[in-house]
């Protein structure tokens, strides 16, 4: 199968997302093509911070003005996807005046809005803040969710004519002569939406320009075009706490250092992180004593996080990128700067550019300016809009409504569920058929559910990126099943099994680093509700060996109910009756 | 002047009742202390023995398949006839609520997940369901009931090679309930027969279900409903729908919460009720007092306040990781009440398997005890001469994955509760 | 700004009602002893508990749910599960409205008692019924949207504030029993008469959601204090055993028997009785979310408690309902001095006889004519893990026979069955134990709880007594 399109993007992270939105805006044919799911990647891997620019007001200045700009654009055109909590950097004893005087004056150069608080009033926003705390300087953090800004940034590139394709993996870069003029991708189940069980294909899709926007892969996409893209693969430990401890990016205000961030993000709270450089970004140690740093040193801002309840931890790889030669060797020096490579003029290779490094606060930005030079090299004149018009979710965004009685769903369910569907909110929740919730934990109900499903197919990881359904405590325990049996009948039983079991196996895999106390012994229900009670772990229906059916007890003849419950009553009612201690004697005395 | 007894029982799930009621049958003064409500309301309900030996092979003939079991497995240290002596007491506990002590052979159960389960006992309500029966069987689900979707069971059962034909549909349970309302809510309506409203007017709950059903039944011999077929009157409630609808009716175990485990719940409270145990519930255990390797008197909080209650032989029933008696932190397991060993590897990231469903090693957390059920320290020695474990604080048996939950609990609460009784 | 308080309406008889104007002439104040003084009556409340990380225990098993007696009858109430730890989950610390579906809940604690996993499900209850009733401030709600710019916002808020008031009123009026048996205390015989008179109970119902179902219980003629002055205090002196009283409103007002009866008993056995002053204990107001009110009764109660501590004293209850709240939801609820020493020290009445004497003793060799009663043991009892107590202790007392009707709820919950909204609900959640007093042998009740006792009693129209009284029979 051959396609063509004008511009070819590889990647499903906000950056590629952000470029294939700004180019179908444009009026360029667009294709995105992911291997995964949307944020499969690095985006999807992240803490969730919108960047006030704070955190590289001193050794990154360049990067803290562009962060505090584009923070201010997405609050305007994707408000739906984030939460202003506002941010701390907390000042605790033995950490430098000099430092946080330092920090304070490049906020204000920087134009990042930064203010001094004492100990008690940063106490007084965060009372749970260690009593240590000395003072603070609170900056315009926020909290944003990467998967709703990349599925706006998707939804909106297929609404402006573009054509997004996840689990579609770029197995070689087609280079003639010395330009680049499309790529061969592997569809896991066939171009559209993902469907378990159906076999996949392969597709080359032909196209003018091809941006690769794979950020920590950027390497091994350019090693298919014979091009050397020298990314910097750096890992990042982040662990997800049960609730939230606090409601404000909580920093710790020092030279950046490991584990020294606490996000608040929709229910939970995230830790992070460390930066250890690694070679490969599909294959990498995931440690205990990174998760174990986390919790001990971050409890010295927030104690009560050494009790506290981890769901799970994750890590992401960020992906640095210095130019050739610079030398640096701690990956923590690295810049946060993202940089487009145009390998033509780089590499003598036509009709593909490269970006890198940057971060996902800037991700709009890094998309302007890459789709800018790709429609020069294309000779369109139309300019960006992305910076003016709204995501999709994100128009006339009001939660003031009173959508609970509307739609009949308690208040804090209500709200969660507006919050997370924004303006698109009145479409989903709006239907005549009952809407109980599904997953209890992050407040999700079937209506919103079904509407992600008819975006994702049967990949119930894909619904959960969108919905957050799965995502709470009981991490798919008690709705993994329920999320499933959605795509019961529109998809037959098997498909719905093997969707299932890869929903829970997902959850599984993080949920590792977390089993102690609590979520160990929610690990230990969900394990005997799912092969206890459901007997998932055996099912009949997935193993080779038919059960010999015949073999088991279908039930006593109407004699043998008749004699075993005259002689279970009447030996109960002689020993209690006869007041013989040793009456009702048995088997085994 | 304290609270005195023969036997104390720390524990109040199907082990604790267990050996309590054993331990008072052997006319021992028997005190039972527990904190919260048991897991019994976690579990299906249905009485296991032995479902899977520990390579994932089918059991039939459990009691054939006990003495294969590994070296520490609890059935190993009580013995085949203690699981028999168990199931007996647990029989005369159920009387006529409970079926499947006409033979030894595993029963296979339809599960809300939709595959099948060998068990040993199973309610009553149950019973008409069994998967090695034949007829033609329609499941009923309810739309806002999300944890049972009936059809999608359905064509799972079908693919796991049932020997009837399998249809499922999914209704509206009749009446004007939120899309919010609990289990016990539907079963209070259904045990009640409360008023409803229909769009034909005002009807009972019983007649207004079997009217919903019956248009889909359509030639099944039998009719499965997710359990919550009534809390108090669950056979009133099933054989109301058996008349009109004209075919037999039963339930699907459901997982938490869970009707039929409340219902058995209720059997085990009712019997040591008849045998004279002394209950004291609501508050934890936290401290204990010993001399000369005995345990003299457990202590029980409240706010600050320690009662201590006072006793000459010691049941440890406190459950594992999910009824709290077996707990972890990132360093390590323990066995809170009486700190008694808990075996574990050092390192946490060798306490689970990688895949989901792999062989975890936490599952299998728990005491280690000796022949006579005394939990061992780490050296191998005796902790306490005069301290018993049974049921889900035991080590060494997976029972999710074996099947084997209530069938351990009984056997071990059972030889424990003798034992105890016994010496005193 | 925006409080409308309503303390400088001149107070009258809340029980029955003041809108109707039924009583009159109210007693002035000066007679009152220094705890018995009117406490004026704020309408709002604030409170900045924040229980989020108390959802980190929950494992979803929804244990809670299924002993949960209201969501069983109620369609509204979606059980503790939601109430507790899903809803505390979810909440932001500020902007986040509590559902109002709290105020469905009955107080009755059950779900505590039965969380495998101790999650503190009747504080976040509490917690949250708190902040509902804070969120309807809806003057402040009014202001601020004013000053947003949302002039119709601001109307809509007190157009729906104002249909709430009535309600909170009522509430108010209900939780501050105290205040009201105060008031009628004075006239025990006209109050008695009034506020069960007919035409007056209806006014009361239509205007203020008071069931004309119920009648309200009987006013003593005497105070228990005014008894305890009478007599001249303790009749036994002794530093080496001292108990202090909380003999709670209604052994107060009601049914001063059972104060008499505890007083009794404990000098039996060579106690020194204190009554150290007193306010109301808090669990009403804690039921319909009046934290504010609850405190300022608790700082009474703790700094007088918490000195006869100091002096040697154990504190001893006998309402469970008033043990409970000085053991568990004062220290859950507020940070008071002296309030851990008061929880630690705090007993129900039989509790601590039977840890400190040879009650099972004494009972097994006393006789007495009693006959057979049917016991129901009270929620708040049970969470004391006290609900088998009155069961086994007479066990072996001859003359008498005590039979437990079982583990439900009574269904009233203190003031959960006197709304008039509830009051079905409230009946349906009885139901089971009206059958099985029924089925009992005796046709005399016996409970622990004052507001248990009127359910009985309506439900079954037993006699209905408190366990101190046989107590007092078999060994006095």
């Amino acid at each position: 199968m051959t396609n063509s399109t004008e511009v070819l993007v590889i990647g499903g992270g906000s950056t590629g997302c952000g470029i294939a939105r700004d180019l179908a805006m444009r009026g360029v044919d667009v294709t995105l093509v992911e291997r995964g799911n949307l944020t499969h990647g690095t985006t999807g891997r992240m803490h969730g911070l919108l960047h006030s620019g704070g955190r590289y007001a001193v050794a990154d200045q360049e990067s803290a003005a562009e962060c505090i700009d584009e923070n201010r654009v997405l609050r305007r055109i994707a408000s739906h996807t984030i939460e202003m909590t506002g941010g701390l950097f907390a000042q605790l004893p033995g950490d430098s005046d000099e430092y946080f005087e330092e920090k304070l004056a490049g906020c204000r150069e920087c134009g990042i809005p930064a203010e001094v608080l004492t100990g008690e009033e940063a106490r007084e926003i965060e009372p749970y803040l260690t009593r240590d705390v000395e003072r603070a300087i609170r900056v315009p953090d926020g909290a944003i969710d990467p998967f709703r800004l990349c599925v706006a940034n998707a939804a909106d590139t297929e609404r402006h004519g573009g054509r997004i394709e996840t689990h579609a993996e770029v197995i070689d870069v087609l280079v003639e002569g010395d330009r680049v003029v499309g790529v061969e991708v592997r569809h896991e189940s066939g171009p559209g939406k993902r469907s378990h069980r159906e076999p996949g294909t392969t597709e080359r899709i032909e196209a003018d320009h091809v941006v690769n926007a794979t950020g920590a892969w950027a390497g091994q996409l350019g090693a298919m075009a014979g091009v050397e893209v020298e990314v910097r693969p750096s890992k990042g430990v982040m662990t997800v706490m049960n609730s939230r401890q606090v409601d404000t990016v909580v920093n710790r205000c020092r030279p950046k250092d490991d584990a020294d961030i606490v996000v608040p993000h929709e229910t939970a709270c995230i830790l992070g992180t460390t930066d250890v450089e690694v070679e490969d970004p599909d294959d990498y140690p995931e440690e205990q004593w990174e998760v174990d740093l986390m919790i001990e040193k971050l409890s010295e801002l927030v104690p009560m996080l050494a009790e506290a309840r981890t769901l799970r931890s994750f890590w992401g790889v960020r992906p640095l990128y210095e130019p050739p030669d610079t030398g640096t060797t701690d990956p923590t020096d690295i810049t946060r700067q993202f940089f487009l490579l145009d390998h033509a003029e780089r590499d003598g290779l036509d009709d593909m550019t490269s970006i890198v490094g940057g971060k996902l606060t800037t991700y709009r930005l890094m998309a302007e300016q890459i789709s800018d030079h790709v429609c020069e090299k294309l000779g369109v004149e139309a300019r960006c809009r992305t910076a003016e018009e709204p995501l999709p979710g994100s128009e006339d965004f009001s939660v003031l409504r009173d959508y609970m009685e509307e739609f009949g769903l308690r208040s804090p369910v209500g709200r969660r569920s507006t919050e997370r569907l924004g303006s698109r909110a009145d479409d989903v929740l709006k239907t005549d058929d009952p809407n109980p919730v599904v997953c209890t934990c992050e407040a999700v109900t079937r209506a919103e559910l079904e509407d992600a499903i008819e975006d994702a197919g049967t990949d119930l990881n894909a619904t959960r990126i969108r919905t957050r359904a799965s995502m709470g405590n009981c991490q798919g325990g008690f709705c993994a099943h329920r999320m499933a049996a959605l795509l019961h009948p529109a998809h037959d039983e098997a498909t719905t099994r093997t969707a299932l079991d890869e929903l829970y196996r997902e959850r599984w895999k993080g949920q590792r680093h977390a089993l102690w106390g609590e979520q160990l012994s929610q690990a230990m229900l969900n394990h005997a509700l799912h092969a206890t009670t459901m007997n998932r772990d055996r099912d009949p229906a997935a193993r080779e060996d038919a059960i010999e059916y015949d073999r088991f007890d279908a039930g006593p003849t109407e004699a043998q109910v008749g004699a075993a419950t005259d002689g279970g009553c009447d030996e109960r009612e002689q020993s209690s009756e006869s007041g013989d201690p040793n009456g009702g004697d048995e088997r085994g005395d | 002047m304290a609270i005195e007894d023969d036997v104390c029982v720390v524990g109040g799930g199907l082990a604790g009742m267990t050996s309590a009621i054993r331990a008072a049958r052997k006319g021992a003064r028997v005190r039972l202390v527990s904190h919260k409500k048991s897991t019994l309301r976690h579990a299906s309900g249905l009485v296991d023995v032995l479902g899977y030996t520990p390579d994932g092979e089918l059991v039939a003939e459990p009691f054939d398949a006990l003495s294969a079991l590994p070296e520490g497995h609890p059935y190993r240290r009580v013995g085949t006839d203690a699981v028999r002596a168990g199931l007996d007491l647990f029989d005369q506990v159920a009387g006529d609520a409970y079926r499947g002590n006409h033979t030894d052979t595993n029963a296979l159960v339809p599960t809300h997940g939709g595959t099948v389960k060998p068990t040993a006992r199973y309610p009553q309500s149950v019973a008409a369901g069994l998967a090695s029966r034949s007829e033609e069987t329609l499941f009923v689900g309810f739309e806002t009931l999300t944890a049972f979707d009936a059809p999608l069971a359905a064509d799972h059962l079908a693919a796991a090679g049932v020997p009837s034909r399998t249809r499922g549909v999914t209704v509206d349970f009749p009446g004007e309930f939120r899309a919010d309302s609990r289990v016990t809510r539907f079963a209070r309506a259904l045990d009640e027969n409360e008023t409803i409203e229909t769009t034909d007017g005002p009807t009972t709950a019983r007649r207004a279900l079997a009217a919903a059903v019956e248009p889909h039944l359509d030639g099944a011999g039998r009719v499965g409903f997710p359990a919550i077929l009534g809390e108090d009157e669950p056979s009133a409630v099933r054989t109301a729908l058996e008349t009109r609808l004209g075919v037999e009716a039963f339930e699907v175990p459901m997982g938490p919460p869970s009707l039929p485990g409340l219902r058995l719940e209720e059997l085990f409270d009712a019997a040591l009720d008849e045998w004279g145990v002394r209950r004291t519930t609501g508050n934890p255990v936290v401290d204990f007092e010993a001399d000369g390797g005995r345990i003299r008197a457990v202590y029980v909080d409240r706010n600050g306040q320690r009662t201590p209650f006072h006793a000459d032989q010691f049941v440890l029933a406190t459950g594992g990781l999910v009824g709290k008696g077996i707990d972890s932190d990132r360093t390590g397991v323990v066995e809170p009440v009486f700190d008694c060993h808990v075996p574990h590897p050092g390192d946490r990231y060798e306490w689970f398997a990688d895949e989901a469903f792999g062989d975890h090693p936490f599952a299998r957390f728990g005491v280690a005890v000796d022949d006579d059920l005394r939990p061992l320290d780490a050296g191998g020695g005796v902790e306490y001469g005069n301290l018993r474990a049974a049921g889900g604080v035991l080590g060494g048996a997976d029972f999710a994955a074996e099947k084997s939950g209530s069938g351990i609990s009984l056997a071990t609460g059972h030889a424990a509760g003798r034992a105890a009784g016994e010496a005193v | 700004m925006g409080q409308r308080d309503l303390a400088g309406d001149r107070p009258r008889c809340g029980s029955c009602g003041g809108r109707g104007g039924v009583i009159d002439g109210l007693p002035t104040m000066s007679d009152a002893d220094s705890t018995d003084e009117f406490e004026p009556v704020q309408v709002f409340e604030t409170t900045d508990m924040d229980l989020r990380p108390g959802s980190d225990d929950c494992y979803k098993c929804s244990t809670c749910d299924t002993s949960c007696p209201v969501a069983e009858v109620d369609d509204e109430f979606p059980g503790p599960k939601f109430q507790g730890p899903e809803q505390w989950r979810l909440k932001r610390k500020e902007g986040h409205a509590v559902d109002d579906s709290i105020t469905g809940c009955s107080n009755c604690m059950r779900c505590d008692d039965a969380c495998p996993s101790s999650v503190p499900l009747s504080q976040m209850h509490n917690t949250a019924r708190g902040e509902y009733v804070e969120s309807q401030r809806f003057g402040r709600e009014t202001l601020a949207a004013l000053r947003r710019g949302k002039p119709r916002e601001a109307l809509e808020i007190v157009d729906e504030g104002r249909q709430g008031l009535v309600e909170r009123v009522r509430n108010r009026i209900l939780a501050n029993y105290r205040t009201s048996a105060w008031f009628a205390s004075k006239m025990p015989r006209l109050a008695n008469r009034a506020m069960n008179f007919g035409p007056a109970r209806w006014l009361m119902e239509k205007t203020l959601g008071v069931t004309s179902e119920r009648e309200f219980p009987a006013f003593a003629e005497q105070t228990f204090r005014e008894w305890w002055a009478e007599r001249g205090g303790a009749h036994v002196e002794n530093p080496e055993q001292r108990v202090a009283y909380f003999h709670g409103c209604y052994s107060n007002f009601n049914t001063t028997e059972v104060g008499k009866a505890m007083v009794r008993v404990y000098e039996a056995f060579g106690y020194e009785v204190l009554v150290p002053p007193q306010q109301c204990s808090g669990t009403p107001m804690f039921a319909n979310g009046m934290l504010d009110d609850a405190r300022r009764h608790a700082e009474t109660n703790v700094a007088n408690l918490a000195a006869a501590i100091d002096g040697g004293a154990d504190v001893i209850a006998s309402c469970t309902s008033c043990s409970m709240a000085l053991r568990q939801e004062y220290p859950e609820l507020f940070d008071l001095d002296g309030i851990e020493s008061v929880a630690a020290h705090t007993y129900e009445a039989l509790e601590y006889l039977r840890l400190h004497e040879d009650l099972e003793g004494a009972l097994a060799e006393a006789d007495v004519d009693a006959g057979e009663f049917a016991y129901h043991a009270p929620c708040h009892a049970r969470n004391q893990g006290l609900d088998r107590q009155a069961i086994e202790l007479f066990a072996d007392l001859d003359g008498a026979t005590v039979e437990d009707v079982g583990d439900s709820c009574s269904g009233i919950s203190g003031t959960y069955g006197w709304k008039e909204e509830k009051y079905d609900y409230s009946m349906a959640i009885g139901e089971e134990m009206f059958e099985h007093m029924d089925a009992a042998d005796g046709e005399t009740g016996m409970t622990e709880c004052p507001t248990c006792a009127m359910q009985m009693e309506h439900g079954t129209g037993y006699e209905i007594r408190h366990p101190l009284e046989l107590l007092e029979e078999a060994l006095v």
